[in-house]
């Protein structure tokens, strides 16, 4: 096009590639059509955002088993178990908050009372979107948890967003995937298996973190942090949430004494809370803290500043670790 | 090819019985069956069953291809009952049909059986999906066909939606999917009885002008008596000729019907004494076929 032309003459295409970065790369959505390609069971549906849940590649490979629901998530999960009860796996796809909170009765009544192979795909976990309150998934952990049947998962990053369909292909019944889309520099990163125990990425005697999805990363640069001021931790990436690795989560709170759970979710009936309540029936006496959202709604903004406004933070992780430690202490004050 | 295989191309759905005297006979006795379900525990909705017998006779006997030996057939065609409540006629239905053994009928509603109040998949394949969470049962079934269309099925699926539950937007969310889609295998039957929790559907919030809603949503309507089983097997028949879009039917039906005595009595809830009950089953014996 010259650069004479008027704005009649340009078409949306040339609106879009002016303000576009490049596009980001398709880690998961490039592994649901591969596997799609191979399981001719596997469908997809979708309200109305093939590009942020990377099914625009699915859409366009295999039109005949992409199903475009519109802005309707209540009846998309209704549409995903008449699927699914006629043999097909669905992968449902929409942000966070919609797939879980906007349709919650739906997926217990439709999908996790009977054991239905649907696949729950959302994306913007926690406070990752500058979309505000309304597309802020805070809860969408502690929603699942507490559906019975129901398995979460969350990648620890663009590493684990391929693992997460093969993870959702081996669960029999229904999972929850909570995802978060790699940006541009996550492009040609090596995939990494998604566990469905705890993955031990750091070993250290003196404390462990227990973390999941965004918050994996930023434990791990706590962890770098207490080392040099001597404490040397464990690093716990804990991407099946749902159900969470009791045995590895009780034999580490034993053996190091100091717990932290770290999640980019509320403090209440996420990561923290599956942790505690494990300690606790446990009769494990470890200090314990939690670091997530502290029961209050945000706001929009980038993902940086949320991080740092809501103390979802490296930092935060390490100030936890401190208030946990010196819970420990006085414990073992008390036995003494 | 396999012995299941083989099976399955020799199989033979029940045959229907397309003699209207004949369903009209059964419809009666299966509203003999309602009262005697509900009677015992007062548990179990006898209006509404009363009201619908017509619409489930004709769909179990006449319209739905089904194979009671092997009730998960999977060229079976579906039937949702969106409510979930309306289980006296659904169950005397079932059992009327060879799909549930006569004597699980004694079990109704009672603890640790599988016959709730609510239908529920514990029955096994014949619930299609549980629902009773209102609203829900639309969806699914629109899910069901679409599949079934993907697999170049031609089986059909039928679901009966209560009237006040056309208040749940997910009703309207699945209606235009199914319209925008022109899903012609699926047939929504409105079990319009008028009668809801509160009351007179009109009293909560009216639906009308509720034909031409679902004409508007893309809908092939159809108004019909419901309780006049020419009318409803007709209205059936017409839906599976249909290719362009899927039908609704709006059945109007009377709460109570074939009882003087339980006719037109708006009791979402209603207990039947004994003595009530012993008068019903008297009308019963007497009119109809």
């Amino acid at each position: 096009m010259s650069s004479a032309s008027s704005a009649a003459d340009q078409t949306v295409s040339d609106f879009i590639a002016r303000g576009a970065t490049g596009p980001l790369p398709r880690h998961y959505g490039d592994a649901l059509v591969a596997a799609a390609r191979k399981d001719p069971r596997i469908v997809a549906l979708c309200a109305d955002l093939p590009g942020p849940t990377e099914t625009d590649l699915f859409q366009a490979e295999l039109p005949d088993r992409y199903f475009e629901a519109g802005i309707a998530e209540a009846n998309m999960i209704g549409m995903a178990a008449g699927f699914a009860r006629m043999g097909q796996i669905p992968f449902v796809h929409s942000f966070c908050v919609f797939v879980t909170r906007r349709a919650y009765d739906q997926v217990a009544n439709q999908v996790a009372y009977p054991k239905l192979p649907v696949k729950i795909v959302g994306f913007l976990p926690g406070l990752t979107t500058m979309l505000g309150v309304s597309h802020q998934a805070i809860d969408d952990v502690a929603l699942m948890r507490a559906l019975p049947n129901m398995t979460v998962i969350e990648p620890s990053g663009p590493e684990q967003l391929a693992g997460a369909v093969t993870a959702a292909l081996e669960t029999p019944g229904p999972v929850y995937l909570r995802m978060l889309r790699g940006d541009a520099a996550s492009a040609g990163i090596a995939p990494k298996p998604l566990l469905r125990t705890g993955e031990v990425l750091r070993r250290g005697p003196h404390g462990t973190i227990f973390a999941s999805g965004l918050s994996v990363a930023a434990a791990l640069e706590a962890a770098e942090t207490l080392a040099k001021d001597g404490s040397d931790v464990s690093v716990v990436n804990i991407a099946t949430v749902k159900p969470l690795d009791t045995a590895l989560v009780v034999e580490l709170a034993k053996s190091t004494g100091i717990v932290v759970a770290a999640e980019n979710h509320s403090i209440i009936g996420g990561l923290g809370s599956a942790v505690a309540e494990t300690l606790m029936e446990a009769g494990v006496p470890a200090g314990f803290a939690r670091v997530g959202i502290q029961d209050t709604f945000a706001e929009g903004g980038t993902t940086p500043y949320l991080q740092a406004k809501y103390g979802l933070g490296a930092k935060d992780i390490v100030a936890a670790y401190g208030r946990a430690a010196a819970q420990r202490h006085a414990i073992e004050k008390g036995r003494a | 090819m396999t012995k299941q295989e083989t099976r399955a191309r020799e199989r033979q759905p029940a045959p229907r019985i397309t003699d209207v005297t004949e369903l009209k006979r059964i419809a009666q006795e299966l509203r003999r069956q309602v009262v005697r379900l509900v009677a015992p525990t007062g548990q179990g909705y006898v209006q509404q069953g009363l009201g619908a017998a017509d619409l489930f006779t004709a769909m179990f006997f006449s319209e739905l291809r089904l194979d009671p030996a092997d009730p998960a057939w999977p060229d079976r065609d579906r039937f949702l009952l969106s409510t979930a409540h309306n289980t006296a006629i659904f169950y005397a239905t079932l059992a009327a049909r060879g799909c549930l053994p006569e004597a699980s009928l004694a079990d109704y509603c009672k603890d640790g059986s599988p016959l709730e109040i609510n239908a529920s998949e514990r029955i096994g394949p014949l619930i299609e999906a549980t629902c009773g969470s209102l609203g829900q049962g639309l969806s699914v079934a629109v899910g069901m066909a679409m599949a079934l269309r993907h697999q170049k099925r031609d089986a059909r699926v039928h679901v009966i939606l209560g009237d006040g539950e056309m208040q749940e937007g997910q009703v309207w969310e699945a209606a235009l999917m199914a319209g925008a889609r022109k899903l012609s295998n699926l047939c929504l039957i409105l079990d319009y009885n008028r009668m809801q929790v509160g009351g007179h559907v009109d009293n909560v919030v009216g639906l009308e002008p509720v034909a031409d809603k679902f004409q508007s949503f893309g809908f092939r309507v159809e108004t019909i008596d419901g309780n006049d089983m020419d009318a409803v097997v007709g209205a059936f028949a017409r839906a599976r000729a249909h290719s362009e879009a899927p039908t609704c039917i709006v059945a109007d039906t009377l709460v109570g019907k074939g009882a003087p005595s339980l006719e037109g009595i708006l009791g979402h809830n209603m207990k039947l004494p004994a003595d009530l009950a012993a008068r019903a089953l008297k009308e019963l014996a007497g009119a109809g076929a």
